[in-house]
């Protein structure tokens, strides 16, 4: 017998569909759980001593490499050498956003990441912390921290005891410019309202860095401000969008833009000039009189990591002053270790007098690191700026 | 029906067309009065589309001009010319409805009030009520009359049909045949109707031009074409032919006597094409009849002996092959009345023929006999 | 097989040819949604930390309309432009690969979609090289005066709209090829026939046959057009930045969920709206089946 082929029936598919959409709905739940955890509630082991196994997540091109063997990693071969720790290393973190959009879900609900040390800014460190999401490291196990750690980065109020967060490269947020599209550039002031920079001015999108910047221009503080004093400087700020002074906001991309001289003058990063300028000498950091950024990345172990042990040996390992300044011989940024310049000499003696990797006491004192917001500062200065620069 | 004010024939002269080294229309020269119902006959290939889509001015001649009456329109655009078509594949617009459809020439042309002449062409092509359907709504016959309608509406001087019957069954296309001759009737609009089925051919038209390899062969009215070929093709292309080689030396009084196969015959000289050397003696299947015997075959006719190797019936008639003694094969065909006798297949047969019905074609010299055969549909010549 | 059994299966048969697609689309497509939605309807003062409840905040939506609905026009104003842009270009060019390229079309249509071949980012990063301030094309502008001696390309509305329609050009260009590629000439030539002129012809018969293709390619590049935020990031300033970078800053810099849910909810109906109002008017009378 022929049964002729039955077409589909609106009433079937409507049917299924409604059963999809209740099975979606019951999922889709009734809001989030809080993702904070404590210490007493997400409790991790520490199997250093039974595995020699350390799991290591970093930025791209933020650990020195062998130039006649990219396979080999100087010191973190030589570390491997001395203590017998396997490390596994990893490139995976491009984006302090995108590394928390990846991890959340496991952090929120104490789950393991699989990783001993992350690198992170020391914003999103400072979230993680507060989220309760981080690791005390013990300050016995680290001594070359203690004993090491550029005064400028101790005592930060996100990690007041310095067993949280260590830094591991810093880096100072000031202006920048390229010398053969204008002259030379030396306030912030200059940067918002000469004329001639008109539509040639970018700022980061970073908040912290540019709105620390402005609120120094305006003789306050990033590390210690009023509401009121945010809310000038972004007025100042919003004057010179509207303005049509400042072309658009950036991260890491301005770097081209300034090279071809698209952009004229900027709100910029030190490794990034240090980079351009070896390349084009017209291309110059400046330090304003009223003040730098200073911020750092820092290495964090997360919750439920195994291997903690591990993790304080090989933070303490990059302090050692040695191997502190090969590593800053290779990435160029700011070195945290006091002593490493001295080593630096014996490597390169260029690299040793050059005030944006060994900066002097002069220019740190003009550093800041901005202030620790708590999550409903953050989120209020976040909207605010956001806002300004027209997301 | 409105008439065309200022008439005209519609004339090719010395029109050609070569595409790269294929010459697909050679040096046509012909005349299709006004008002006549034309039909361009030929097999697949010999050039007749590729001529009428240089009347409608799809396709730019290589040489030669197209004229109506003393217009030269050989290089307008097509939309320029009083000429419209009827296409092989219809080619109706599909995302228009039929009224719309049949609407496309008048509005194109500056139009507005199209309701009426749309209603009553509709008519015309019995389709009245159909106007809001979409072409693929319709059926391959109904489609037909809508591109019918489509080109008739605009009243051009001349109505251009691409074997617009081809894609119908043999019932549907024997029916638009008589509908289409009424229609032209109707209107007295010339039609230049392009097909390869030579029964079509002669059901419609007044004249037909019979065309091989980019040539004309033979012009006139079907019947006399057929009653008297001018070529070996047009013997065999429009209806049957037997064709036998002969040789022919001349006339003798008002007969041409010929040799075929050691064989003596002859005919009326005014039945000759050709009157010396290489001929073909030529006679219809349904021209040659059978006898049994000597004595049966009628005073004044012609004949030669073979034996029957194939007799179907196929109703009105029977078709049967003659082998003759020299191992050629003839055609007859005899009308089932009732009057005659049947012979078997194995039968000893005497073919005759009256000689005012045979005629006598040049012949390439060395070309075998044309038997008219089983075959259905003669081979194309050129391709 | 028993006549039974075969009945039943024919009968199972079409929903079974739909079950995985409709179950990828429930799993990977609506329950997100459905999350989504709910997200829009946070309490707008949860925070990551203490966890959102789900309070029927319906209020989000005007306040992220109020907020943002600048940006929103912004999003369908550049997507508008730009479509009108790619259509300029992007008809032509199908035309002619469809119908004049010969033996050259295949190779066309390679052209046409290579750029698909490179990320949607460097293509993008590409286009600021070109539309540099000391780069060839600014240079030819300002001397030629369509640009002011300190005008600029990147960082102004143009730039994004040029980048959309670089960057979704292909996207409408292949449907309207496909469908302008089947177009019968035979119909072309019967519109010839009956008095269409070249100009009649397109507008009469080419235009409304390839309808079905030019709707397609609309949406196509209409919808993530509007969505995007990739051109406005890199090309515009922040007076360029369209709804996308809003969304993409609520969700990854500011964390606020309800917002970015809300924006994205709204965004979503915007389109459906537009498209909706578009099918209705270009759609079921001019599409012919």
């Amino acid at each position: 017998m022929r049964v002729p082929s039955q077409p589909l029936r609106r009433r079937g598919l409507l049917t299924g569909a409604a059963a999809l959409l209740a099975a979606g709905g019951t999922l889709a739940g009734c809001g989030t759980r809080a993702a904070t955890q404590t210490e007493t509630g997400c409790r991790s082991e520490d199997r250093s001593t039974a595995e020699q196994k350390l799991t290591f997540s970093n930025w791209p091109q933020y650990l020195d490499v062998d130039e006649s063997d990219p396979a080999k990693r100087p010191t973190l071969d030589a570390f491997v050498a001395r203590t017998g720790i396997q490390v596994t290393y990893t490139e995976d973190i491009n984006d302090n956003n995108e590394f928390l959009g990846k991890v959340q879900q496991q952090l929120a609900s104490c789950r393991s990441i699989d990783r001993d040390i992350i690198v992170l800014s020391d914003w999103m460190a400072a979230r993680m912390i507060r989220l309760g999401w981080i690791q005390q490291l013990d300050p016995a196990r680290i001594p070359n921290v203690t004993a090491n750690l550029l005064p400028s980065l101790r005592d930060r109020s996100f990690d007041p005891q310095n067993r949280l967060a260590v830094p591991w490269q810093a880096g100072l947020a000031g202006l920048a410019y390229n010398g053969s599209v204008t002259r030379e550039i030396r306030t912030v002031d200059e940067l918002l309202t000469r004329p001639d920079l008109k539509g040639r001015v970018t700022a980061l999108s970073e908040m912290r860095d540019t709105m620390g910047l402005l609120l120094q221009s305006n003789g306050h503080d990033p590390a210690n401000f009023t509401p009121a004093q945010f809310d000038d400087a972004l007025a100042k700020l919003k004057k010179a969008v509207d303005s049509g002074q400042i072309r658009r906001f950036t991260g890491n991309d301005y770097t081209p833009e300034l090279a071809r001289g698209d952009i004229a003058a900027c709100v910029a990063w030190s490794g990034d000039v240090i980079q351009l300028s070896a390349e084009n000498e017209k291309i110059r950091f400046v330090s304003p009189e009223s003040g730098l950024l200073l911020y750092s990345d820092d290495t964090l172990v997360p919750n439920r990591a195994t291997h903690k042990g591990h993790a304080e040996t090989l933070i303490n390992y990059y302090y050692e002053p040695a191997v502190a300044a090969r590593l800053a011989a290779y990435v160029n940024y700011i070195c945290p270790v006091r002593g490493a310049q001295a080593e630096m000499e014996k490597i390169d003696p260029e690299l040793a007098t050059n005030p944006l990797i060994f900066p002097g006491e002069d220019l740190l004192r003009k550093a800041t690191v901005f202030m620790a917001l708590d999550e409903r500062q953050e989120r209020a200065y976040e909207s605010r700026f956001q806002q300004v620069i027209g997301a | 029906m409105r008439q065309e004010s200022p008439a005209g024939d519609l004339r090719l002269a010395n029109l050609t067309k070569r595409f790269g080294a294929l010459t697909a229309v050679d040096d046509v020269d012909l005349t299709v009065p006004q008002g006549s119902f034309f039909a361009l006959l030929g097999p697949s290939g010999c050039g007749k589309t590729t001529t009428l889509r240089m009347v409608a001015g799809l396709e730019e001649p290589t040489s030669g001009q197209v004229l109506l009456g003393d217009r030269d329109i050989t290089r307008l655009r097509p939309y320029q010319r009083p000429v419209n078509t009827v296409f092989q594949s219809y080619a109706l617009f599909p995302h228009l409805d039929v009224a719309e459809n049949v609407a496309f020439g008048l509005r194109r042309r500056g139009i507005r009030t199209v309701d009426e002449q749309v209603r009553r062409m509709l008519s015309l092509v019995r389709l009245d009520g159909h106007d809001r359907r979409r072409p693929a709504q319709l059926s391959g016959g109904q489609q037909q009359r809508v591109a019918l309608a489509r080109a008739l509406v605009n009243h051009p001087q001349v109505l251009l049909l691409d074997e617009p019957l081809g894609a119908l069954d043999l019932t549907l296309r024997r029916r638009m045949q008589l509908e289409l001759k009424r229609i032209q009737t109707e209107v007295g609009i010339t039609f230049v109707h392009v097909t390869h089925d030579q029964e079509e051919a002669m059901t419609m038209a007044d004249t037909v031009a019979v065309m091989n390899a980019g040539r004309i062969e033979q012009l006139g009215a079907p019947a006399d074409s057929y009653e008297f070929p001018a070529t070996a093709f047009v013997a065999t292309f429009l209806g049957r032919s037997n064709l036998l080689a002969a040789e022919a030396a001349g006339r003798v009084g008002a007969d041409v006597p010929v040799t075929a196969h050691g064989a003596r015959f002859s005919l009326p000289a005014d039945r000759a094409r050709s009157d010396r050397g290489a001929v073909y003696l030529g006679v219809r299947p349904e021209k040659l009849h059978l006898a049994g015997s000597a004595d049966q075959v009628p005073h004044g006719h012609q004949h030669l002996d073979g034996v029957v190797t194939d007799a179907s019936n196929v109703g009105v008639s029977t078709q049967y092959l003659i082998r003759t003694g020299w191992g050629g094969e003839l055609a007859a065909f005899a009308a089932n009345n009732g009057l005659g006798r049947r012979f078997p297949v194995g039968a000893s047969v005497l073919a005759h023929w009256d000689p005012r019905h045979a005629f006598l074609l040049p012949r390439e010299p060395g070309a075998a006999d044309r038997s008219a055969g089983l075959r259905d549909e003669p081979t194309p010549v050129s391709s | 097989m028993s006549p039974v059994t075969t009945s039943a299966r024919r009968r199972l048969l079409p929903y079974l040819l739909v079950l995985p697609g409709a179950a990828w689309l429930g799993v990977f497509f609506v329950v997100p949604l459905l999350q989504l939605g709910a997200a829009s309807l946070y309490d707008p003062t949860g925070s990551l930390s203490t966890g959102y409840a789900l309070t029927w905040a319906f209020g989000n939506y005007p306040a992220v309309l109020q907020a943002y609905w600048p940006q929103l026009a912004r999003s369908f104003g550049y997507a508008a432009a730009a479509l009108a842009l790619a259509l300029l270009l992007g008809y032509p060019l199908a035309y002619a690969i469809a119908r004049k390229a010969g033996r050259w079309k295949n190779l066309l249509l390679v052209c046409v979609v290579a750029p698909m071949f490179t990320s949607f980012l460097v293509r993008t990063l590409a286009w600021k090289t070109i539309l540099s301030d000391h780069g060839w094309l600014v240079g030819l502008l300002r001397d030629v005066h369509l640009l002011g001696p300190n005008g600029r390309l990147l960082a102004t509305p143009v730039a994004v709209v040029l980048g959309l329609t670089y960057n979704f050009l292909p996207l409408l260009v292949l449907p309207l090829y496909a469908s302008l590629e089947r177009l019968d000439h035979r119909l072309l030539e019967a519109a010839g026939d009956l008095y269409a002129s070249g100009v009649q012809t397109f507008r009469r018969v080419t235009l409304p046959l390839s309808m079905p293709g030019l709707i397609a390619g609309t949406l196509l590049f209409f919808i993530p057009a509007t969505g995007d935020y990739i051109n406005a990031e890199l090309l515009g300033s922040p007076n360029e930045y369209m709804v996308g970078n809003v969304i993409d800053s609520a969700f990854l810099v500011r964390l606020d969920y309800p917002q970015g849910a809300a924006l994205s909810f709204l965004l979503m109906a915007a389109i459906l709206a537009v498209v909706v109002g578009y099918l209705r008017r270009a759609g079921t009378d001019e599409v012919w089946r």
